[in-house]
C-alpha cells in the first residue's frame, strides 16, 4: 500500500514548524511517530498535500515528572526510571498502548492527538466506495447513529485517559501565541473536529501538577488481546485520601465516546467523605449511568458499558487499598 | 519392534532436526514471490467490485489506458473460460464477465511501470452496474430467488450442494436412547491469516511459453487452471512455487489474480508482478465456512453412544471452491474416533454474496468436531460419568471400519486420552477446581490425505511421484511437486531420502518448486504430503539404494542384499569390517551408465463403500488426538484465559518430532483464535474487519503453555509408519476449551467465537436462572457457586431442552 | 492526484553500506529497502504496523519500516535482516530460531529476529513475561510462539555467554570422504585386491 503523494517538510525548530504549517492552511498535517497518521494516509483518509514532520524539531523531547514533550516516544515513557519512581501510572499506561513495536515510534503527542476511530471510517478506499461514505471521510452521514449532524467516532487514546485523570495541561503553540489549557478541555465530543485547537496550533507537550505524584492514580483498559488492540474502554482514576477522607477524586471514562469524559459531577459529592465500600458501589453504578458507548468498535456497546462499573469498582478498591 | 522391521536404529527419521530451509528463512535470503524483481517488470493491481451482486452494464477503460505509464488494461470478457479447484464445480473466470457476486470480486486489472500510475488508472475505470438483490444470509439462499448468484445453484435456489447420508437407524436410536443431547451451534467464518499476502509474477516469453511464479499450495492445480483459462496447452506453461509464507488451505485454490497476471504479461510481453494488500487477502478469503449446525447425540444409560444426527448449513460465499468436499466433511468426519452405530447427516452448502469460503486447516471437520465433543461432554455430565472415561468406552478400535465405511488402520486415540489424563492430573482436578477454573477434554480425528484425488483420473495417475538424481558429485537431488509452504515438506522429503540412503540431510537437495522439473504431486492440502509424497520419496530412494548396494556388491564380492547404507558408508551386515565409502560405491554405480535416476510414486489402495459420496473422507490413514485444556474464567468480565494445554496427537511416527511439535503448537494457536476471538464479521454483507488489527488473531499474551505428547501408532502404510500432523491437531483445542469453560463456570456457549461479551451474557443468564431454579441436578463447587449446566446461545431456541432423558 | 515535490537525494546507511538514492518524499523505509535496494529480507505483511514482518533496527531500536518514512532515517544506522549474518556466521538469534524450530514458513522470521535481537541488547536475561511483551508486535501464524520463546531464551543464553556464531557452512567431509582422484586406477580392481587380502573367503 503506497502513501499518497505529499510534500514533506522537515523543520528544525518549533517556530519553523508552526510557521510552515501556517503557510498551508487546511492543507497540512503534523507527523509525529507516524503510527496513526500513515495507516490513515495509506487508506487515503483525509490525506493532506503537506506533511510537516516533527522528527527533527528541537525541544519536543523533554521528559520530567512535571513536563513531557510531545515527541517523547511511548517506549521512552515506559522506560523512564524517574516516572516509574514518581508517576508509575504513566509508564503503566504507555505499556498498554498498541504493540511494543508501534510504541517504539509512537509518541505521547501522537497518542494524545490520535485520530478518532470507527468501523465505518478506518477502512480502505475500496471499502468506503463499497458503502455509503461516512461524514468523517467523503460522505455526509453517520452509520453508527444515523443522522447528519454529529460524528460518533471513538476517541481511542490510552494516554489521554490517564493524563486527564492527572489534571495534565496541554501546551500549545500557534502562529500567534502559545497557551496552556487543561487537557480535558482540549477534547470535543465531535468525532470530526475532535479538539479545540485553533488551526496551526501544535501540541508541544503536557505539564503535570507538581503534586500529582502524591495521588494514587491507576488505569484499566478493556481490549480483547494483550497487544495491538485499541482500548474499547479505558478507566483512569486518581484519588487522594487524607485522614480517611477523599481529598481528591477524579474518574475519567475513555474510549467510549468521541472524547474522554471526566465524571466530575458524579464524583464531587464524594470528595470529603470516606471511600467506603458503599461509596465505591455508588460510584460504579453512577459511572455506568453516564457511560455512552456506540456501536463502532469490536465489542458490542452493551458489553463495554457493562464493564464500566466492573473497572471502576476494581480500580477504586485497588487504589484505596494500595 | 517396529512394524517396519528396522534392522538398525533410524539415523535421520525420528530425530529432532531444524527444517532444511531454516537458514534461508532466518537470514531473509529465501525468495518469496514478492521478492522476485525481473528486468523490465511491470506491476499490476486489481479493480474490485464495490457491489455485492450486480450485472455489469459496461466497463469504460478508455481514460485508464491513457494514463502515462500504464501498459495494459484487461477486463473479463475476453477470457470466459471457467476454472475452479473441483472439476465438477468450476464457476470462476479470470475476471468478472457478466456479473459481480461479492464486494471484492475481480473486475479489471491494470499493469504499468509504476504503482502510482496503475492506481491512478484504476481510479479512472468507469464501471456501470445494475444492482441485483444480494443474499447474505445462508437461510435466504435455501429459497427460490428471482436471480441466482450463479448457475450452479440447484433449481431456482442458491443451494450449491446437498448431501444426505443415513447409516443404521437414527430414528430408532433416538427412540431407544436413555439420553439425548442436542444443540444448535453457530460458527463465524474464520480465515487463514497467513503472514504472506498472495503474490504472483507472470512472464510470457517470445518462445510462447508462460512462466508463473505464485504463492500457492498446489502448483499443479494452478497449472491446470491456467491452461484452461488461457487456452494454452499445459506443456507451454511452467508454474514455479517460490517460498510460501504460510497457506493453511488459503492458497490451495487457483485464483483469478494468477490468471490476470498471466494475461497482462501475454498482453504486454513483459513480466508482471501482482501483490495483494492485506484487505485483498481478507476479501479473497477461502477460509472456514460460516456455519450453523444442529446436532443430536444419543446414548444409553451406561454411556454408550448410540446415534449421531447432524444438520449443517454452511455458507459458501460467492464461489464453489472446495465446497463440494466441505459439504461432506462437515458431516462424515464427525463419527470417529467414536464407534457410533447410527449416523445421519444432512448438509447444505449455499452461495451468498460474500467473500468465498473454502478449505482451511482441518477442512470441514473443525466446527462439527466442536459440536460433537460438546455433546459428548454434556452426556457424560448428565450421566455422571467422567468425560474421559465415557470417551474411552466409546472409541473405535484400530483396524476396523466406521459406520460410514471409513477404513481405520492404526489408531492411537486410547493412548492419547490416557496420556493427557495422567499429565493433566485430570482424575483429581476435573470437576474439583474452584469456581472460575476448569479443565476440559476434546478429541480429534482427521484424514491423512484424501484417498481419492480431486481429479478423478481413469488414467490412474499417481497422487504423488518423486524423482531422484545423483551424479558424480554425490549430492542427491529430489524433485517433487509437493509444495513446501512452511509445514516442512521439503524436510520430510530430505529426511526420508537421507534415511534410506544413509546420508546427512544436508546432502539432499529438494527441488519442490517447478512444474518443468518436478513430477506431479497433488499439493499441500488435506494433510497428504507426509503420507503420499513420503511414500513416493521412499520408493524412489529405495531404487537408488538398490543400485548402490549392487555397486557395493560388485566392488566387494558380497551379495547386494547384505549391504546397508549408513553414515555415508555401505556396510556389509555379515562382515562388519567390509565397508565401502558412499562416494566409492556411487562412482561404481555411475560408471559407464551416468547419473543415477529413479522415481517412486504413490497411489492410495482402493477402499470405501459404493454409495453416493462414499469417497468423501476416505483416507489411507487417519490421525487421532486428545487435548486437555486448563482455563481461568473471569466471571465478572467473561474473559477466558487458556493457560495450559496438554496435547497428545497420534501421527503414526514422528519423522521429525521438532516439526510435529511445531504443527501441534501452531494448531493450538489457530484453534484458540477460532474458539475465543477470531471471526469474520459482516454488516449487511460488508466485511467489517478486513485487517489484522480488527481480525483478532491471538498474540503471545493469549498463548498458553503447551505440553506435547506424540503418540506413535506406527501406521502400516505410512512412510516409516508416519501419518499427518498438520491439520488434525487443530480439532481438539476448540472443544477442550469449551468444555473447560463449562468445568470452570458451568456454562456452555454454542456460538463461536466465545468472546467475553457472549460468555458474560451466558454467565449472567445462568445467574438469573439459578435465582429462580427450584432444583439443580449438578452439585455445587467448593466455593458455593453453582456450576450447573447452563447452555447459552442457539440451544435455547431448539424445540425441547438441550438435554433430555427418556422416562422408562 | 495532488502534485508533490519531486524525488530528492538521500543518503542512507543500511547495514554499514552507504547508499546514495533518489527517493520520493512519501516513500516508506520499507518501500526503499524492497523496491529500490531489493533488500527483500524485510517483508511486507500488512503495511499497517499490525504484523511486524517489516521490522528493522534504526540505531539499534526495532521499528516498523512500513510506518517509517525513508527521509526520516537519513544519516542514521539502519540494520536489516541482511545485516545480521556476517562472515563469522549466523547471529545467535538467527541460529536459535533455526535450531529451535522458531521459524516455519519463515515470512515473519526476519521481523522477529530484528525485534528480538534489539530486545536482548537491552534485556539480556529476560523473564517469560518480558519475552511475551517483546514479541507482542510480531505476528506469527505458524508456530504458536512456543518455539519462538525457546529460541529467545536460547539466544539470550548464548549471547550472555559471549555470543558464539555458528559457521554458515556445514562440513560433511568426514562423512563422505574426499572425491577420489580422477587419475586413480580402476577402483574395482584396487579394492578387490585389498579386500581379498582381508577376507580370503571373498569371491572376487
Amino acid at each position: 500500500m503506497n502513501l499518497p503523494p505529499f510534500v514533506l517538510h522537515q523543520p528544525l525548530t518549533i517556530d519553523e514548524a508552526v510557521a510552515t504549517f501556517a503557510q498551508h492552511p487546511g492543507e497540512a498535517d503534523w507527523l509525529a511517530g507516524g503510527t496513526d497518521l500513515l495507516p490513515n494516509y495509506k487508506w487515503r483518509l483525509n490525506a493532506k498535500p503537506h506533511v510537516i514532520s516533527l522528527h527533527r524539531v528541537e525541544g519536543l523531547r523533554d521528559l520530567t515528572p512535571t513536563h513531557i514533550g510531545a515527541m517523547v516516544t511511548l517506549r521512552e515513557l515506559e522506560g523512564s526510571a524517574e516516572l516509574q519512581a514518581r508517576l508509575p501510572v504513566i509508564p503503566a499506561t504507555a505499556r498498554q498502548v498498541a504493540s511494543v513495536l508501534l510504541r517504539a515510534s509512537g509518541t505521547l503527542g501522537g497518542n494524545l492527538m490520535l485520530e478518532n476511530r470507527c468501523f465505518y471510517f478506518n477502512q480502505s478506499e475500496h471499502w468506503r466506495r463499497s458503502w455509503e461514505p461516512c461524514m468523517k471521510a467523503e460522505g455526509d452521514r453517520c452509520h453508527v447513529v444515523p443522522q447528519q449532524e454529529l460524528c460518533y467516532a471513538t476517541f481511542s487514546s490510552d494516554m489521554a485517559g490517564t493524563l486527564c485523570a492527572l489534571d495534565a495541561t496541554a501546551q500549545l503553540l500557534g502562529p500567534q501565541a502559545g497557551r496552556e489549557v487543561p487537557l480535558q478541555e482540549l477534547y470535543l465530543f465531535d468525532g470530526i473536529r475532535r479538539h479545540a485547537r485553533t488551526p496551526g496550533e501544535l501540541l508541544i507537550g503536557v505539564r503535570l501538577p507538581e503534586c500529582a505524584p502524591t495521588w494514587r492514580t491507576g488505569y484499566r483498559k478493556l481490549r480483547l488481546r494483550g497487544s495491538w488492540d485499541f482500548p474499547e474502554l479505558g478507566v483512569a482514576i486518581s484519588i487522594q485520601i487524607v485522614d480517611g477522607a477523599l481529598s481528591r477524586l477524579r474518574i475519567v471514562l475513555n474510549a467510549l465516546e468521541q472524547a474522554p469524559r471526566s465524571l466530575d459531577s458524579v464524583t464531587k459529592p464524594y470528595v470529603g467523605g470516606p471511600l467506603s465500600d458503599q461509596a465505591i458501589e455508588e460510584l460504579a453504578a453512577a459511572s455506568f449511568e453516564r457511560a455512552r458507548p456506540y456501536r463502532n468498535t469490536s465489542f458490542p456497546p452493551h458489553y463495554r458499558r457493562k464493564m464500566v462499573p466492573v473497572f471502576v469498582r476494581d480500580l477504586l478498591r485497588h487504589l484505596r487499598d494500595s | 519392534m517396529s512394524r517396519h522391521g528396522a534392522h538398525h536404529p533410524r539415523s535421520v527419521v525420528g530425530k529432532r532436526m531444524p527444517l532444511v530451509d531454516a537458514r534461508r528463512k532466518v537470514t531473509g535470503s529465501g525468495v518469496y514471490t514478492e521478492d522476485i524483481y525481473l528486468p523490465n517488470m511491470l506491476v499490476a493491481r486489481i479493480l474490485r467490485s464495490t457491489q455485492h451482486h450486480a450485472r455489469i452494464i459496461s466497463i469504460d477503460t478508455t481514460e485508464a489506458i491513457e494514463v502515462p505509464g500504464v501498459a495494459a488494461v484487461i477486463t473479463g470478457a475476453e477470457y470466459p473460460n471457467k476454472f475452479g479447484v473441483i472439476p465438477i464445480s468450476k464457476d470462476e473466470t479470470a475476471l468478472a464477465t457478466e456479473k459481480v457476486v461479492y464486494v471484492g470480486d475481480v473486475v479489471c486489472a491494470i499493469a504499468g511501470s509504476d504503482l502510482y500510475a496503475v492506481e491512478e488508472a484504476l481510479a479512472k475505470v468507469k464501471v456501470a452496474y445494475e444492482p441485483l438483490p444480494a443474499y447474505h444470509k445462508p437461510e435466504e439462499s435455501l429459497e427460490e430467488v428471482p436471480e441466482k448468484i450463479h448457475p450452479l445453484g440447484i433449481g431456482k435456489t442458491n443451494i450449491h450442494r446437498m448431501v444426505d447420508q443415513d447409516f443404521g437407524d437414527i430414528e430408532q436410536a433416538k427412540r431407544s436412547a436413555a439420553i439425548t443431547a442436542r444443540g444448535r451451534f453457530t460458527f463465524q467464518g474464520v480465515t487463514h491469516g497467513f503472514t504472506e499476502p498472495h503474490a504472483v509474477v507472470a512472464r510470457y516469453e517470445v518462445d510462447g511459453r508462460l512462466t508463473v511464479w505464485t504463492a500457492t499450495q498446489v502448483p499443479h492445480y494452478v497449472h491446470r487452471a491456467l491452461s484452461e483459462v488461457l487456452g494454452i496447452q499445459m506443456h507451454r506453461i511452467r508454474v514455479v512455487k517460490p517460498m510460501v509464507g504460510g497457506g493453511f488451505g488459503g492458497k490451495s485454490d487457483p485464483f483469478p489474480h494468477e490468471m490476470a497476471a498471466a494475461i497482462l504479461s501475454m498482453r504486454t510481453g513483459r513480466p508482471v508482478k501482482l501483490v495483494f494488500d492485506r484487505e485483498e487477502v481478507f476479501l479473497t478469503n477461502h477460509g472456514r465456512h460460516p456455519t450453523s449446525t444442529r446436532m443430536e447425540m444419543t446414548a444409553s444409560e451406561d454411556g454408550k453412544l448410540t446415534g449421531l444426527d447432524i444438520e449443517a448449513l454452511i455458507d459458501g460465499g460467492a464461489w464453489s471452491s472446495f465446497g463440494v468436499i466441505s459439504t461432506y466433511y462437515n458431516g462424515v468426519l464427525s463419527v470417529a474416533p467414536y464407534d457410533i452405530p447410527n449416523f445421519r447427516y444432512k448438509g447444505r452448502r449455499v452461495f451468498t454474496n460474500k467473500p468465498p469460503s473454502g478449505a482451511m486447516r482441518g477442512h470441514g471437520a473443525v466446527n462439527s468436531r466442536f459440536a460433537a465433543e460438546t455433546l459428548v461432554d454434556m452426556i457424560a455430565n448428565e450421566l455422571g460419568i467422567d468425560p474421559i472415561q465415557l470417551r474411552l468406552r466409546n472409541l473405535i478400535p484400530p483396524y476396523t471400519d466406521t459406520v460410514n465405511h471409513f477404513r481405520i488402520t492404526s489408531n492411537g486415540i486410547a493412548e492419547c486420552l490416557e496420556v493427557v489424563r495422567k499429565a493433566s492430573d485430570w482424575d483429581s482436578r476435573h470437576g474439583n477446581l474452584p469456581y472460575g477454573e476448569g479443565l476440559g477434554i476434546g478429541c480429534g480425528f482427521y484424514i491423512s490425505g484424501s484417498a481419492l484425488p480431486i481429479h478423478w483420473d481413469p488414467a490412474r495417475f499417481p497422487q504423488s511421484t518423486v524423482h531422484i538424481k545423483i551424479d558424480m558429485d554425490g549430492g542427491v537431488t529430489v524433485h517433487t511437486g509437493a509444495a513446501e509452504i512452511g509445514q516442512g515438506s521439503d524436510t520430510v522429503a530430505a529426511q526420508v531420502v537421507a534415511e534410506v540412503l544413509g546420508l546427512p540431510t544436508s546432502m539432499i537437495h529438494v527441488k519442490a518448486q517447478d512444474t518443468d522439473l518436478a513430477p506431479v504431486d497433488l499439493g499441500s492440502y488435506s494433510s497428504r504430503v507426509t503420507f503420499m509424497m513420503g511414500n513416493a520419496a521412499r520408493r524412489a530412494a529405495e531404487q537408488v539404494r538398490d543400485e548402490l548396494t549392487a555397486a557395493a556388491a560388485r566392488l566387494t564380492g558380497y551379495a547386494a542384499e547384505l549391504f546397508t547404507l549408513e553414515d555415508g558408508t555401505a556396510h556389509c551386515r555379515s562382515r562388519p569390517a567390509v565397508q565401502v565409502p558412499y562416494m566409492r560405491v556411487l562412482h561404481e554405480a555411475i560408471a559407464d551408465r551416468g547419473a543415477l535416476v529413479a522415481k517412486g510414486c504413490y497411489r492410495s489402495p482402493p477402499m470405501g463403500g459404493s454409495f453416493k459420496g462414499a469417497a468423501a473422507g476416505l483416507a489411507p490413514a487417519y490421525s487421532f488426538s486428545a487435548y486437555v485444556a486448563h482455563v481461568r474464567v473471569e466471571p465478572q468480565s467473561g474473559f477466558v484465559h487458556c493457560d495450559k494445554v496438554w496435547a497428545a496427537h497420534d501421527c503414526g511416527k514422528a519423522l521429525n518430532p521438532l516439526a510435529v511439535e511445531g504443527q501441534i503448537e501452531g494448531s493450538i494457536h489457530m484453534g484458540l483464535g477460532q474458539v475465543l476471538s477470531e471471526g469474520m464479521r459482516y454488516h449487511k454483507g460488508q466485511l467489517l474487519n478486513p485487517s489484522l488489527l480488527d481480525y483478532k488473531i491471538p498474540t503471545p499474551f493469549e498463548m498458553p503453555d503447551v505440553e506435547v505428547f506424540i503418540v506413535e501408532s506406527d501406521d502400516p502404510e505410512g512412510p516409516f509408519g508416519a501419518k499427518e500432523a498438520g491439520e488434525g491437531p487443530l480439532l481438539p483445542i476448540l472443544p477442550a476449551v469449551g468444555n473447560a469453560i463449562f468445568d470452570a463456570v458451568g456454562v456452555r456457549v454454542f456460538d463461536l467465537p466465545i468472546t467475553p461479551d457472549r460468555l458474560l451474557k451466558a454467565i449472567e443468564e445462568q445467574g438469573a436462572a439459578d435465582a429462580t431454579a427450584t432444583s439443580s441436578k449438578q452439585g455445587s463447587t467448593a466455593t458455593g457457586r453453582t456450576k450447573r449446566g447452563y447452555v447459552a446461545g442457539g440451544a435455547t431456541d431448539e424445540p425441547g431442552p438441550a438435554l433430555s432423558r427418556n422416562q422408562r | 492526484m495532488p502534485q508533490s515535490q519531486p524525488s530528492f537525494p538521500l543518503r542512507l546507511n543500511i547495514n554499514g553500506d552507504e547508499h546514495a538514492l533518489l527517493i520520493r518524499p512519501y516513500a516508506t523505509l520499507l518501500d526503499v529497502l524492497r523496491d529500490q535496494l531489493h533488500l527483500t529480507g524485510t517483508k511486507r505483511g500488512c503495511d499497517l504496523g499490525t504484523c511486524g514482518c517489516c521490522t528493522v533496527q534504526v540505531e539499534g531500536v526495532a521499528v516498523l519500516s512500513c510506518l517509517t518514512l525513508a527521509a526520516q532515517v537519513a544519516g542514521r544506522q539502519v540494520t536489516t535482516i541482511e545485516g545480521m549474518a556476517n562472515g563469522d556466521g549466523l547471529h545467535p538469534v538467527q541460529e536459535a530460531f533455526a535450531s529451535c524450530g522458531g521459524s516455519q514458513c519463515g515470512f515473519c522470521t526476519p521481523g522477529f529476529i530484528m525485534a528480538v535481537s534489539a530486545f536482548l541488547e537491552s534485556c539480556p536475561d529476560p523473564t517469560d513475561e518480558q519475552v511475551h511483551e517483546a514479541l507482542g508486535g510480531n505476528l506469527c501464524r505458524c508456530t504458536g510462539y512456543i518455539k519462538i520463546y525457546e529460541a529467545v531464551h536460547q539466544a539470550a543464553k548464548v549471547l550472555r555467554e559471549g555470543g558464539v556464531r555458528q559457521p554458515l557452512d556445514v562440513d560433511h567431509r568426514h562423512l563422505i570422504g574426499e572425491l577420489p582422484p580422477a587419475t586413480r586406477t580402476d577402483p574395482r580392481t584396487h579394492d578387490l585386491a585389498r579386500l581379498q587380502q582381508l577376507h580370503p573367503e571373498g569371491k572376487g
